[in-house]
């Protein structure tokens, strides 16, 4: 099976170690701050070109390798494609910058604007995966579900199920690898009598995909099966009270980067809003 | 023409945490028409080999050859086409009963002869017989593979690769939850297919089963080949530190060396063999 990429990978690094409800909320912070909008230029990619700092320092201690981090941008090629078309296509009213090229024939007009508009949704975008991949690769998938479900707690009241969907996703998540591997084991058996998986007529490959894809069904209907019968013999009650095996218990470095991570929020909130600040270092022609 | 491993290592997930290397340098050969039985303890790459033969995996290091495949590590000096030696290697999965897929049994039986380029209708022919084989009846031809009981299901799993004739057949721990009556027609089935001509590769932990039919064992440990002989011979030695059971049969005549009654080993086979032994040493002693 090829290790895929977002997955969590076993490092025993600060990053984590620390408490998965801390990390959910100081990552969310340092999501949100990402989107924020300045007025200037300079002020934009100053804070952007900082919080990409700070990310490639929280990727270097969750001991992420770099060709991982390339593999996942790999896929933004087409998107840098697709927004440098969009944002030419677009006009853009009010220029900060000389023109780049025109058509006259067209009156069409690109300012080196458009080229800046899509950096910088490329950069933001491109925070946003790897902010994904931190969270991902240093918190076991169950413990992102409990503490999704720990946040979820109070909305019981109202009656919304927080356990059982919490349930349903860790779940799901624990038979991804199950279901990985049982695919791997069905491909090579029928590979055995004589499928080929990668080449061949398509009427061929459609009958390679069923003798896949029936089998893969059986064993997880059968496992599903299995598993209910295993969790009512055990009692299982989604409305019971229940204790748990794994207490998390917030010790002091969850609280320090919590409490960084909303800093770095609030700061650049401030930033973001204060005139004083989002206007930093206007060019002339972005005043208007 | 035999099949070597030579210096085979191979690892699972390389340059990832979750690395593993599962094979540490085997080398060994089994001759044409032997029936040769794997053993060792779990986890130690007893199914990882047996995919080499069938080029399902291919080595990270070193090279297996089976007839004139080459499965090299190397991609210069690997046989093209190599999918091809699937057609000559029929590989018996832990678990076949999983692999079924098709609304008949008989259309699932001659999915592989099917697929390694049979008509049809002699697809289905070679279907039936191989179903005869395994000792399903007519009645079992039409119905549905699902409704089947989970020994049934196993038979028609191994009918599906008999139906193509493989030169070679790999089965990897096919009594593995089988009651004995089971686990002695099937084995019985493989001693059958072996007198026709076929080399036979056996997975187990049954020692019992060893000592019947194999004419050779391999014990495989961490990933190497520890021990290489004819049955007889090893089951006298001290196996528990591959974590093997001495067969009930030996371990007998252990016990009767032990109080003073020692035996051959080498003339011990099956319970026939060892009443006449012992109807032997009685003879001398009187
Ligand atoms: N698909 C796989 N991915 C990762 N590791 C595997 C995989 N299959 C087997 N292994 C590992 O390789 C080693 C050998 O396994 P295997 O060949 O199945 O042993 P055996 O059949 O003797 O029980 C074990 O440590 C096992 O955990
Ligand atoms: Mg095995």
């Amino acid at each position: 099976m090829k290790f895929s990429l977002g997955r969590y990978v076993p490092y025993d690094s600060l990053i984590h170690r620390i408490d998965p409800r801390a990390k959910l909320l100081a990552i969310l912070f340092l999501m949100i701050c990402i989107f924020f909008p300045y007025q200037s230029w300079a002020m934009t990619f100053a804070v952007d070109g900082a919080i990409f700092l700070l990310l490639v320092v929280l990727l270097y201690m969750t001991r992420t390798k770099i060709v991982d981090i390339l593999r996942s941008l790999k896929s933004l090629w087409f998107m840098i494609i697709f927004l440098l078309l969009i944002y030419c296509l677009i006009p853009t009213t009010e220029p900060t910058f000389p023109l780049a090229f025109e058509v006259a024939a067209w009156n069409w007009r690109v300012y080196w604007d458009s080229f800046l508009q899509a950096a910088k949704i490329l950069l933001r975008l491109m925070m946003m995966i790897e902010l994904t991949m931190v969270l991902t690769s240093s918190t076991k998938p169950l413990d992102l579900t409990f503490a999704l479900e720990w946040y979820m707690t109070p909305l019981k009241v109202i009656h919304f199920p927080a356990h059982e969907i919490a349930m349903i996703i860790s779940i799901a998540i624990r038979f991804i690898p199950t279901l990985l591997e049982d695919t791997s084991r069905i491909m090579k058996s029928q590979e055995s009598r004589g499928v080929s998986f990668s080449h061949g007529r398509i009427s061929k490959r459609v009958v390679s995909l069923t003798s896949l894809i029936i089998p893969l069904f059986v064993s997880a209907f059968m496992r599903s099966d299995e598993l209910a019968n295993a969790m009512e013999c055990r009692g299982y009650d989604p409305r019971g009270n229940r204790t748990r095996y794994r207490l998390l218990k917030a010790k002091w470095y969850d609280w320090v980067f919590l409490l960084f991570c909303a800093a770095v929020f609030g700061v650049l909130l401030w930033f973001s809003i204060d005139p004083r600040f989002n206007a930093l270092l206007l060019f002339p022609a972005e005043v208007h | 023409m035999p099949i070597t491993f030579s210096n085979v290592f191979y690892t699972y997930n390389p340059k990832t945490p979750l690395e593993n290397a599962a094979l540490n340098g085997v080398d060994l050969t089994i001759e044409d028409g032997s029936f040769t039985a794997i053993v060792g303890r779990t986890g130690s790459g007893k199914s990882t080999m047996v995919q080499m033969i069938n080029a399902l995996l291919s080595p990270s290091q070193g090279e297996v050859v089976v007839n004139e495949f080459i499965n090299a590590a190397d991609k210069k000096k690997r046989t093209k086409k190599l999918y091809k030696v699937r057609g000559q290697v029929g590989l018996v999965f832990q678990f076949p009963e999983y692999q079924l897929f098709a609304d008949t049994v008989e259309k699932d039986v001659a999915f592989a002869p099917k697929n390694f380029g049979l008509k049809e209708e002699e697809a289905l022919e070679e279907a039936h017989k191989a179903l005869r084989e395994v000792g399903l009846d007519e009645s079992f031809d039409k119905r549905s593979p699902f409704e089947l009981s989970g020994g049934e299901k196993r038979r028609v799993a191994i009918a599906g690769i008999l139906a193509f004739h493989p030169n070679i057949l790999v089965v990897d721990e096919p009594t593995a939850g089988l009651d004995p009556r089971g686990a002695f027609q099937m084995m019985e089935l493989f001693e059958k297919v072996h007198k026709a001509g076929t080399t036979v590769i056996l997975v187990t932990h049954d020692m019992n089963i060893v000592l019947r039919y194999a004419d050779r064992v391999l014990v495989v440990d961490n990933g190497k080949i520890v021990r290489s002989s004819d049955p007889e011979t090893l089951f006298f030695e001290d196996i528990e530190k591959y974590s093997l059971e001495t067969p009930l049969l030996y371990s007998f005549v252990k016990g009767l060396s032990k109080r003073g009654f020692p035996l051959d080993p080498g003339k011990i086979h099956d319970v026939d063999s060892l009443a006449a032994e012992i109807a032997a040493k009685k003879g001398d002693k009187r």
